[in-house]
C-alpha cells in the first residue's frame, strides 16, 4: 500500500470510528428518553466532547492530506467527501446532546401520551436508523442504501409537521406538564434536522462513490434508477 | 527517537563563496527529513556534509560540527572517512548503476570492503533487492547488465546497491527528479518503508515529494537555513513568510 | 503581429545556400577520398595476389613479393602500441584522476599537446639519437617501436584523458561513497565505462603509426632484406618505408611501379582492417557498457 493510501485508511478509519460514535449517542438518547434514565442523558452529553475532538482530528487529516498530498480523482472525493460528511456528523452529535440536555431539562418523566401523539419516539427511531444506514451505505459503497434518505426523510418531516398540533393539545390536556410538552417539541425540531443532516451525507456518498453530484437537484434525479 | 545526525553552527565556504551559514538542525533516527529550497541555496552542499563527499571538491573549508550518534564526523582520522562513508550511504540525482551485471552492482559495497564469502554476498544481494523491492522483477536476470533496466529499476538498484553494506543512514539526492511519475511514485513509497530501518534524509525539487515522504523538511534559501519542522506544519502552517511563499509558488 | 514576407524568404533562400555549401563541401571530400581509394584499387589490385603478399623481393624488388614488409609493419605497430598503451594509458589516468588542478597538471597537459605536433622526423631523429646511438639498441624493431610508440603517445594520453573526463563524476562519487578507494575506484568502475573510448585512442594511433615513414627511417627500416627479422635487436622492412623506397630511391623506379601501386593497396587494407577490427572491439565493449 503506498503512502498515501494508508494515509486515507485512516481516515477513513477515523469516519467510520466517528460515525459510530454518533450513532451510539443517537441510541443512548432515545434511550434515555424513553426510560427517563438521566445518567444516560448525562453520558451523552458528557460524551459529546469525543465526537468534536473526532472532528477536529479529521478537520486536521484532510487538510495534512491536501497539503501533503495533492489527492486527485476518487482519492480526492474521499478527502473532501469525508470533510463534509465530519462536519455533519459533528452537527447530528450536536443535536444528540442537545436532546439529551432537554432531557436533563425535565422536571419530570415524559408522560406516555404525548410521547405516543407526537410520535417522537418514532421519530427519533427513524432518525437513528437513518444516520446508522448512511454509516452502512459509506462502508458498504451502497449508494442505493444511500438514496433511501431523500425519501424516509419524509417521514421526519411530516411527525415535525404535526408536532405542534400534537404539542397544543398536550398542553391542554396536561396542564400541568406544559415544561415538559415544550421540551418534547423542541425536540421534535432538533431531531427534523437529523434528517437533513443524513440527506447531506448521502449526497456526499453519492458524490464519492459515484461522482455525482446530486446536491439541488430534481427528486427524480436524486432518488436515481430506483 | 534520538537524533542520529546534528550539525552545530556550521558554516562551508568554496573558495570565497559561503556556501552554509551557520546551520543548526538535528535530525531523528528512523525518520525522513526533506531538504527544499531553490537551486544554489545549499540544500545539496549540506547533504553532502554527512558522508564528507564534499572533501571532493577543492578549496572546501568547513567550520562548525557535524555529529554522527554524538561523534564529531569531521574530528576523525582520515583513514576513517571510508568507514564513515560505509555507515552512512547515498544515492544520486540521476541512476548511475556501474557498468556491471545487476548482481555485481549490490555485491560492489561488500567487495570494496573485502568481504569474500559467496554465500554470505549471495544472501545479502538478495536481502537487500527485497527491501529495495527489485528483488521479484530482477531474480531471473541478476547476471544481466545493470544498463538493461528501466531507469527506475536502475536507480531502485542504486539504492539496493547503498543498502548493501547496511549503512544507518542514507542520504538522497533528489533521487527521483530523473524519473517518470510511476517510478517515482516507486522510489517515494520504498523511501516510506525504508524509515522504519534507516534515517533518510532526501534533497528535493519537489515539494510535493518532501510532503509525501517526509516526516520534517528544512527550508534552505541562500546558505541558510530558514525553517525547519514537521513537514505538516511547514505544508499547513509554516511559521517564516519566506518558507510560505516559496512552498505556494509566491517565490521571488 | 504579421512579418513581413520578404523577410521570411530572404531567410529560407539564405538557409538553403549556407546548407547548399556545407553538403557541397562535404561531398566533395568523401569524393577526393573515393578517388584517392579508387586510383590505387584500380592500380593495385592487378598486382596484388597471393605470391605478392607472401613471397620476399627478387630482382631489385621489381619483382616478387612484400612479404617482409608486411611482417615489419605488424611488427612494429604491435611493438609500438605495447609501449604507448599502457604507458599512454597510465599517463592518462595520472593527469585526469590524480593530479591535482595547478599548474603542473597544467604543463603536463601543454607538453602533451606540444609533443602532438611535432613533425614525425623530428621524433625519427629523437629515436636514432636515443635508442640507437645512447641506448646502443642500435637500428632496430625495439628502437623503431620505441621511437613510434613516443608519437603515438601524445594520441593515447589525450584520449584516454578525454575519455575519463568524459566518465560522469557521479559513477566516482557512487563508488567512494561505498567506501571505495581511489585506485579500487579507477580499476572497477571508471576504467571499464571509460573503454569503448580508450579504445578509440588506440585506433587512431594504430591508424597513424601504421603509415608513420619519418620516424622509423633512422631507427630501423632496411632497404631490403633476405630474411626475415629473428629477434627485436634486428632491423626490418615496413610497407610505408618500402614504398617510399622503391618508388623515389630504387634503381628501376619505373620497373617497380606496379610493385609501388601494390604495396600502397596492401597497406590500406591493413589500416582499413585495423580500423575495422578496432571499431567492432569498440562496439562490442560500449555494448557492455551502454549508458542509457
Amino acid at each position: 500500500m503506498t503512502h498515501l493510501q494508508s494515509e486515507l485508511k485512516s481516515l477513513k478509519g477515523d469516519i467510520l470510528e466517528m460515525w459510530q460514535l454518533v450513532v451510539n449517542q443517537l441510541n443512548k438518547g432515545k434511550e434515555a428518553l424513553t426510560n427517563f434514565d438521566r445518567d444516560l442523558a448525562e453520558e451523552v452529553v458528557e460524551n459529546e466532547k469525543r465526537v468534536n475532538s473526532f472532528e477536529l482530528k479529521i478537520d486536521r487529516d484532510c487538510e495534512n492530506i491536501f497539503a501533503l498530498f495533492q489527492p486527485v480523482a476518487t482519492d480526492l472525493r474521499l478527502v473532501l467527501a469525508s470533510l463534509k460528511i465530519c462536519n455533519n456528523l459533528e452537527r447530528i452529535g450536536d443535536i444528540a446532546c442537545s436532546v439529551a440536555e432537554f432531557v436533563l431539562d425535565a422536571d419530570t418523566d415524559f408522560n406516555k401520551s404525548i410521547l405516543e401523539s407526537t410520535k417522537i419516539l418514532e421519530m427519533y427511531g427513524v432518525a437513528n436508523e437513518m444516520v446508522a444506514d448512511t454509516l452502512e451505505a459509506f462502508d458498504q459503497e451502497d449508494t442505493r442504501l444511500a438514496r433511501t434518505m431523500f425519501k424516509r426523510d419524509k417521514i421526519l418531516d411530516q411527525i415535525d409537521q404535526n408536532a405542534l398540533d400534537r404539542v397544543e393539545e398536550s398542553i391542554k390536556n396536561h396542564p400541568n406538564q406544559v415544561r415538559n410538552s415544550l421540551l418534547v417539541m423542541s425536540m421534535i425540531r432538533k431531531l427534523e434536522r437529523v434528517g437533513d443532516q443524513s440527506k447531506n451525507i448521502a449526497e456526499e456518498i453519492i458524490f464519492y462513490f459515484e461522482a455525482k453530484v446530486v446536491k439541488h437537484k430534481k427528486k427524480k434525479q436524486k432518488e436515481g434508477d430506483e | 527517537m534520538g537524533n542520529k545526525l546534528e550539525t552545530i553552527d556550521v558554516n562551508l565556504y568554496y573558495g570565497d563563496f559561503h556556501a552554509l551559514k551557520g546551520i543548526s538542525m538535528f535530525i531523528s533516527e528512523n525518520s525522513v527529513t526533506a531538504l527544499i529550497g531553490p537551486s544554489g541555496c545549499g540544500k545539496s552542499t549540506y547533504l553532502r556534509l554527512f558522508n564528507r563527499m564534499n572533501d571532493l571538491i577543492p578549496n572546501t573549508r568547513i567550520e562548525g560540527q557535524v555529529l554522527l550518534d554524538g561523534e564529531d564526523i569531521y574530528q576523525i582520522k582520515p583513514s576513517k572517512i571510508d568507514h564513515l562513508r560505509r555507515n552512512v550511504g547515498m544515492v544520486f540525482q540521476k541512476p548511475n548503476p556501474f557498468p556491471k551485471s545487476i548482481f555485481e552492482n549490490v555485491a560492489y559495497g561488500l567487495r570494496v570492503n573485502g568481504i569474500t564469502d559467496k554465500s554470505f554476498i549471495g544472501a545479502q544481494v538478495e536481502k537487500t533487492l527485497r527491501q529495495a523491492v527489485l528483488w521479484e522483477e530482477v531474480k531471473d536476470k541478476l547476471k544481466k547488465s545493470a544498463f538493461e533496466l528501466s531507469g527506475g529499476q536502475q536507480q531502485r538498484l542504486c539504492i539496493a546497491r547503498a543498502l548493501a553494506i547496511e549503512p544507518s543512514v542514507i542520504l538522497m539526492d533528489e533521487p527521483a527528479s530523473s524519473l517518470d511519475p510511476i517510478s517515482t511514485g516507486k522510489i517515494e513509497d520504498l523511501i516510506f518503508e525504508l524509515k522504519n530501518l534507516y534515517t533518510i534524509i532526501v534533497v528535493t525539487h519537489n515539494m510535493q515529494q518532501a510532503g509525501r515522504v517526509s516526516d520534517y523538511t528544512g527550508f534552505f534559501y541562500l546558505g541558510n537555513l530558514i525553517e525547519f519542522d514537521k513537514t505538516k506544519k511547514i505544508f499547513t502552517n509554516p511559521s517564516k513568510p519566506e518558507t510560505e511563499n516559496y512552498i505556494t509558488g509566491r517565490f521571488g | 503581429m504579421t512579418f513581413p514576407e520578404s523577410n521570411l524568404r530572404r531567410k529560407k533562400l539564405g538557409q538553403a545556400l549556407m546548407f547548399g555549401l556545407a553538403r557541397a563541401i562535404s561531398y566533395g571530400i568523401v569524393a577526393i577520398l573515393l578517388l584517392i581509394l579508387f586510383f590505387i584499387v584500380k592500380q593495385g589490385i592487378g598486382v596484388v595476389n597471393w605470391r605478392f603478399l607472401t613471397a620476399m623481393p627478387e630482382n631489385g624488388m621489381t619483382q616478387g613479393g612484400i612479404f617482409p614488409a608486411i611482417v615489419g609493419t605488424l611488427y612494429l605497430v604491435a611493438g609500438s602500441m605495447l609501449f604507448a598503451f599502457p604507458v599512454g594509458v597510465m599517463a592518462g589516468i595520472y593527469v585526469n584522476e590524480y593530479a591535482k588542478e595547478g599548474p603542473v597538471k597544467r604543463f603536463v597537459k601543454m607538453m602533451t599537446n606540444n609533443l602532438a605536433g611535432v613533425p614525425s622526423i623530428i621524433f625519427g631523429l629523437f629515436g636514432m639519437a636515443l635508442f640507437v646511438n645512447e641506448l646502443n639498441f642500435g637500428a632496430s624493431i625495439l628502437a623503431g617501436s620505441l621511437t613510434l610508440g613516443l608519437l603515438a603517445l601524445p594520441i593515447v594520453i589525450r584520449t584516454t584523458e578525454e575519455a575519463l573526463k568524459s566518465v560522469d563524476d557521479t559513477f566516482r562519487q557512487a563508488s567512494y561513497a561505498l567506501g571505495g578507494s581511489k585506485l579500487y575506484t579507477v580499476r572497477k568502475v571508471v576504467l571499464p565505462i571509460a573503454l569503448p573510448n580508450i579504445l578509440t585512442g588506440l585506433i587512431l594511433a594504430v591508424g597513424r603509426v601504421s603509415g608513420e615513414t619519418a620516424p622509423i627511417l633512422f631507427t630501423v627500416a632496411a632497404y631490403f632484406l633476405p630474411k626475415l627479422p629473428g629477434s627485436v635487436f634486428d632491423q626490418c622492412m615496413a610497407l610505408p618505408y618500402h614504398l617510399y623506397v622503391i618508388s623515389t630511391s630504387g634503381t628501376q623506379i619505373e620497373a617497380s611501379r606496379p610493385m609501388a601501386y601494390g604495396t600502397a593497396f596492401v597497406l590500406v587494407v591493413i589500416v582499413l582492417i585495423v580500423n575495422i577490427l578496432a571499431t567492432l572491439l569498440r562496439n562490442y565493449f560500449g555494448k557492455k557498457v551502454k549508458m542509457n
